[in-house]
This record gives structure tokens, sequence and C-alpha cells, in this order.
């Protein structure tokens, strides 16, 4: 109680010190929930593209959308370390309303069973069901968790894609990433959607049927998958072949960029806030020599006196923290409210960057408390006592 | 018996590399228990640095003549390190400075209990305690106010309560009525008396009053750093000494 009414003396002070803090903290979580959310979605591509080969044709824009001819299917297929090759379509929802940073609405295509059990990643099905061999001539969709939100659409609603009215029969579990803002069609509905979206003189040339944008690849067992992609590049003209490992690589190095700005603002709230903290305890130290000088004169230890001044320095780090910790979990959840209709979630605040952040605050104040509580304990009492 | 004992006493205190201020220049002092005695003096004769050094505040000098002899109850003082010192002095003393004596965000009972958890007290022995004390000096009803809400006489009495919280054998004041009218410092004076009389505590006031000095049992009259005089001012009646045994 003592700690607070000394921290009450000064509201001014201690209000500016925590506000500092609350500030620094308040960029570490927001921050943190940004580099949170990138590697949420590193980790689940990085799932993803596991254990497989998916090629596209590099002659293509960065979407990957470019066309490639579904006969090269068996010819991947024939190369040896190919367990099964299956042909892909995913191309924009909406051409229309691309939004520039974030995860744009995908429509992918997919031939259910064709990969004969091979892929390990699933994105699981929250309503409904996911789409079958069965469904494959058939007008249907599973719908992303953020796409069926935006949509407002359930299991059982119709939901019309590029004039093409698809029964919507599940909706997947929030994966935090891509196929948030999905949907998947039975391969033969996404031919036809991206055949229209190709310029006429090629549409003219080509049949819906032997379109696709990416055969994914499953090696065999025991497989050396880089050797096996370096050969499909090889056989197959302009073809690019990503495998899991060359995935990590490309992300991994965007991601360390990011936990460097992370680290970066980590150091400068630890600079700004640790001096702020040393500023005022030792201010506190100075308006109180008197105070400290009686304390001591009447039996009150070197380790007492530190004792309390720390306390009221970690005090403060921890109130910063805690406003910090609120302020940037407030700013989280408005920003993903806000783009979560864009499918644009970019923060994800874990409770690990939320007690990091605080027990950080706290361990700041507290370090930063024990140089002025030192110079306090080891003022001599008569002289602090005689200190006007 | 003797309470303090003190021989070749010195302190020198170095304001600069060529100001150096010899504050004690070799006293010897005794105070024997149950007395209540008056240090009195000029300003900067030394008598504050005299009941610094009975106090455990500071340390004799050791060098430059005879060696320093500082006991307490048979014990050593010359030597002990900070933590030894703190402990006694919350322990086995009391004090009352002049003034802003009191920590001012604590309530009258905060600060008396202060002195008992310093101790090592629990805090329910420690208030209750502190309570009783307060009932001493007559403020048991002013308990939870804050010093800023006390009147200066009150506040010394306040600090009176403190210091006699641990029931130390030995309270020092340091110009305990220094910033009183006379009236309160009267007051103050007759409770020191009554305590000092009826609880067998002893007493060491650093004054330059008049009035206080002739309160007291015994005056050590103090100039240059030196001790001038012992004048007793009146022989401790054998009632007196039959209370401070009991």
């Amino acid at each position: 109680m003592s700690l607070l009414r000394n921290l009450a003396r000064r509201r001014l002070r201690t209000a500016l010190t925590v506000t500092g803090i609350t500030i620094g903290i308040w960029a570490l979580v927001v921050f943190g929930s940004m580099a949170n959310k990138i590697s949420a979605i590193v980790a689940i591509g990085s799932d993803y593209y596991a254990g497989k080969i998916v090629v596209t044709d590099k002659s293509g824009g960065l979407d990957g959308d470019s066309p490639m001819a579904i006969a090269l299917v068996d010819d991947i297929a024939a190369i040896g370390g190919v367990a099964a090759a299956v042909p892909g379509v995913s191309t924009l929802l909406d051409p229309a309303s691309n939004s520039g940073i974030s995860m744009p609405d995908m429509v992918v295509g997919a031939l259910p069973g064709a990969d004969h059990g091979k892929n390990m990643y699933d994105a699981r099905v929250a309503q409904g069901r996911a789409l079958t061999a069965e469904d494959a001539d058939s007008l249907v969709a599973v719908l992303g968790s953020d796409l069926a939100r935006k949509l407002g659409k359930g299991v059982g609603d119709t939901v019309e894609i590029r004039g093409m009215a698809f029964e919507v029969v599940g909706i997947l579990e929030p994966t935090l990433t891509a196929p948030d803002t999905t949907a998947i069609v039975p391969l033969a509905a996404a031919q036809a959607i991206y055949l229209g979206d190709l310029p006429p003189v090629v549409r003219e040339n080509v049949r819906a049927d032997q379109l696709a944008t990416d055969i994914t690849v499953y090696p065999d067992a025991g497989t050396d998958v880089e050797a096996l992609a370096a050969r499909i590049e090889a056989a197959i003209p302009n073809a690019s072949a990503m495998t899991g490992a060359e995935f990590d690589g490309v992300v991994g190095s965007s991601v360390a960029i990011f936990n460097a700005i992370i680290v970066g603002v980590a150091l400068i709230s630890l600079i700004v806030g640790g001096l702020s903290v040393i500023n005022t305890m030792a201010m506190s130290v100075a308006e109180r020599t008197r105070e400290i000088g009686i304390k001591r004169a009447i039996g009150g230890s070197r380790a007492r006196v530190i004792r309390e001044l720390v306390s009221e320095a970690g005090l403060i780090g921890l109130l910063g923290g805690l406003l910090g910790l609120g302020l940037g979990a407030v700013v989280v959840y408005l920003a993903n409210e806000a783009g979560r209709g864009s499918g644009m979630a970019l923060f994800l605040l874990t409770p690990q960057t939320a007690i990091f952040a605080v027990l950080f605050s706290t361990i700041l104040g507290v370090v930063a408390g024990i140089i002025p509580a030192w110079s306090a304990a080891r003022l001599d009492p008569v002289a602090a006592l005689r200190y006007e | 018996m003797a309470v303090i004992e003190g021989r070749n006493l010195r302190k020198t205190y170095t304001l600069s590399r060529r100001n150096e201020v010899r504050a004690l220049r070799g006293v010897d002092v005794s105070i024997e228990a149950g007395e209540l005695v008056a240090i009195m003096g000029p300003s900067g004769s030394g008598k504050s640095t005299l009941m610094h050094l009975i106090g455990l505040l500071h340390s004799p000098d050791q060098d430059h003549g005879p060696a320093p002899e500082l006991s307490l109850g048979g014990r050593d003082a010359t030597r002990m390190s900070d933590g030894a010192r703190t402990r006694i002095r919350a322990r086995e003393m009391g004090f009352v400075f002049q003034q802003f004596n009191l920590v001012p965000t604590l309530t009258a009972v905060e600060n008396v209990m202060l002195a008992g958890e310093y101790a090592g007290l629990g805090r329910r022995q420690a208030r209750e305690r502190a309570i009783a004390r307060l009932t001493t000096v007559g403020l048991a009803e002013r308990a939870t106010h804050r010093p800023s809400e006390l009147s200066g006489g009150e506040q010394q009495r306040v600090a009176i309560a403190r210091a006699l919280v641990n029931d130390p054998a030995l309270v020092l004041a340091d110009e305990p009525t220094g910033n009183l009218d006379s009236h309160r410092s009267a007051e103050l004076l007759g409770l020191i008396r009554k305590l000092n009389r009826e609880h067998g505590q002893t007493f060491v006031l650093v004054t330059h009053d008049a009035e206080v000095g002739a309160a007291c049992d015994r005056i050590i009259r103090m100039r240059d750093g030196l001790v001038q005089a012992m004048e007793l001012v009146r022989e401790p009646t054998p009632d007196d000494v039959g209370e401070a045994a009991a």
C-alpha cells in the first residue's frame, strides 16, 4: 500500500513514466502480434509444402496462375520418384477487387482423391463436409472461414462465383492464413472460371479441361525431394518446382527481417523506458533523501531501502506493461475486426507475447530501479537527515 | 552501569580537499543507565557529532591519535559493520530528530510501526505496540492522521512514540524542542522526564535550550570539539535508581 502512496505522491511524473513504458510495450505487443501472424502463415505454408513439390509455369505472373497444359501431369508422373502428380487450378475469386497487400480471395480447384492419400496437409472442415471424388461434376464449394463470414454464407446456402451458383457444402476451420479466404471447388468448375480469365487469343485455342495452374507432385517414399525437383525442372520446359525447403528458405529471410524489427522495437522501448524509470526513481530518491535518512537512522537496513525503491520501480514497469498490453490488445482486436471483412486479419496476439510483454516491462522497471536504489542505500544517514 | 562508554572519540569531516572540520578532537564520555543527559554547546561545538557516534550513525576516526574506544553494553562498536550498527539502532536505540522527522506518506501509527518492523516485529505486534506508545504520548486518537495533519508538537510526540516502540535502553534526541514554542517545548520535556522516571529509559538530548538542560540530571558541555565541563544538575534520588533497575 505504501508503494502505491509513494507513486501517488508525484502523480504526473509517475503517469508520464508509466505512459512512456506503455507506449514501448504497446509497440512491442502490436509488432509482436504482427510477427506472430506472419510466423503462423509461414508455419502453415511450411506444413503445406512439406513432403511435396509444387510445379508452376515460371513464365507466368507473380500469382502463379499462368496456364499449364494438364498433359504435363502425365509427363511428370513418368519421372522416376514421382508417386502421384495432381493438377490444380487457383485463380482470383473476383479479379475486380484485388486488394494489394492482403491475401486475396481465391478460388481453388481440387481433384479429391487424386493424390492417393499422399497429401499430409489437411485443412479441417468445421461444418458440413469436404469435397469428394463424387463432386467432380457438381457446382459445390467448401469455403474458408473468413470468406464464409464475409459472404455471410453457411452450409446449404448458395454462393455465386463469377456468375455460377455453387452450393456451399462445407466451411473450413480457421487456419489464420490463406485457406481462410479460399473457396475450394471441383477442378472442372475452377477450370471453367479460369478459362474466362485468359486473354481471348489464348482462350480460343484451349479447352477448359486441359488447363491447370499448378501441379502438385508427391514423391515416392525415400526419394530425395530436392533432386526430384531438379529433375522435374530439367524435364519440363518453363517449370518451376518449389519444395518445402525452398519455401522455408524464401520466406525465412523475410521473417528474419520482421523479427529484427521486433527486436529493434523491444530494444528502443528498453532504452527509453529504462532511462525514464531511472530518471523518475533518481528524482524520487533526491526528493526523499531526508526520509531515507530517517529510515536508515531508526534502523532500516540498506537491503530494505533498496527493496522498497526497486519494488516501486518494478510497479511502474508492471503498470506500464499492463496498460501497454491492454492498449495493444485493443488495437490488435480493432485492426483485425476492421480487416476481417477484406480477409486482412494482420495480427495474432498470443498468450506468450502478452506474458512476455508484461514480464519484460516489469523486469525493465526493476533493473532500472536498482541503480537509484543502490545510491539511496549508500547515502550517509546523517548527511541525508540534514539534506534540505 | 554504563550504557555507553566512549574514549578518545575523534571525528574529522572532509568537506573538500583543503577544508576539514575537526568536529570532535578527543572526547571521553560515559552515559549511565537510567540517566537523562543533555549535551549542550554552541553551534559547531561537536554536540551533534558526539550524538551520531553514540547512536552508531558514524564511526569514530581511527587515525591521528590514540585508538578510540566505544562500547555499548560491553560490545566494541568502533569497527562494527554497517549492518551490525543498523541492527543495534533498530533494536536497542530510539531516535528523535529536530524536524521532518516522520515519513510523510505514512500515518502516525504506521510511522511508529515502521521502527517496530525494522526491529523484527510482525505487523500485528508492531501495530499493537505502536498504538500502545501513541496512547502513552497522548495521541491515540490521532493515530490515523498523516504528519501533514498534525501540529509540530504532535509530530514530535509521534517521533517519541516511534523511538519508544522497541523499549530501547537508549533514546537519542537531536534538538527535539528546536521547532516548538515554549509551551509545547515544556510539554514535550515533561513527557520525556516522565518516561525517564517511570520506565527508567536512558535519554541523551542534544540541545542548546537552557531550559531543556535544566530539566536533565546532567549536562555535558561541549566547546570546539572537546568536553568543556560536566555539570550535575541534580543527584539521582535513590527512588530514581530503584525505578531504573525495575
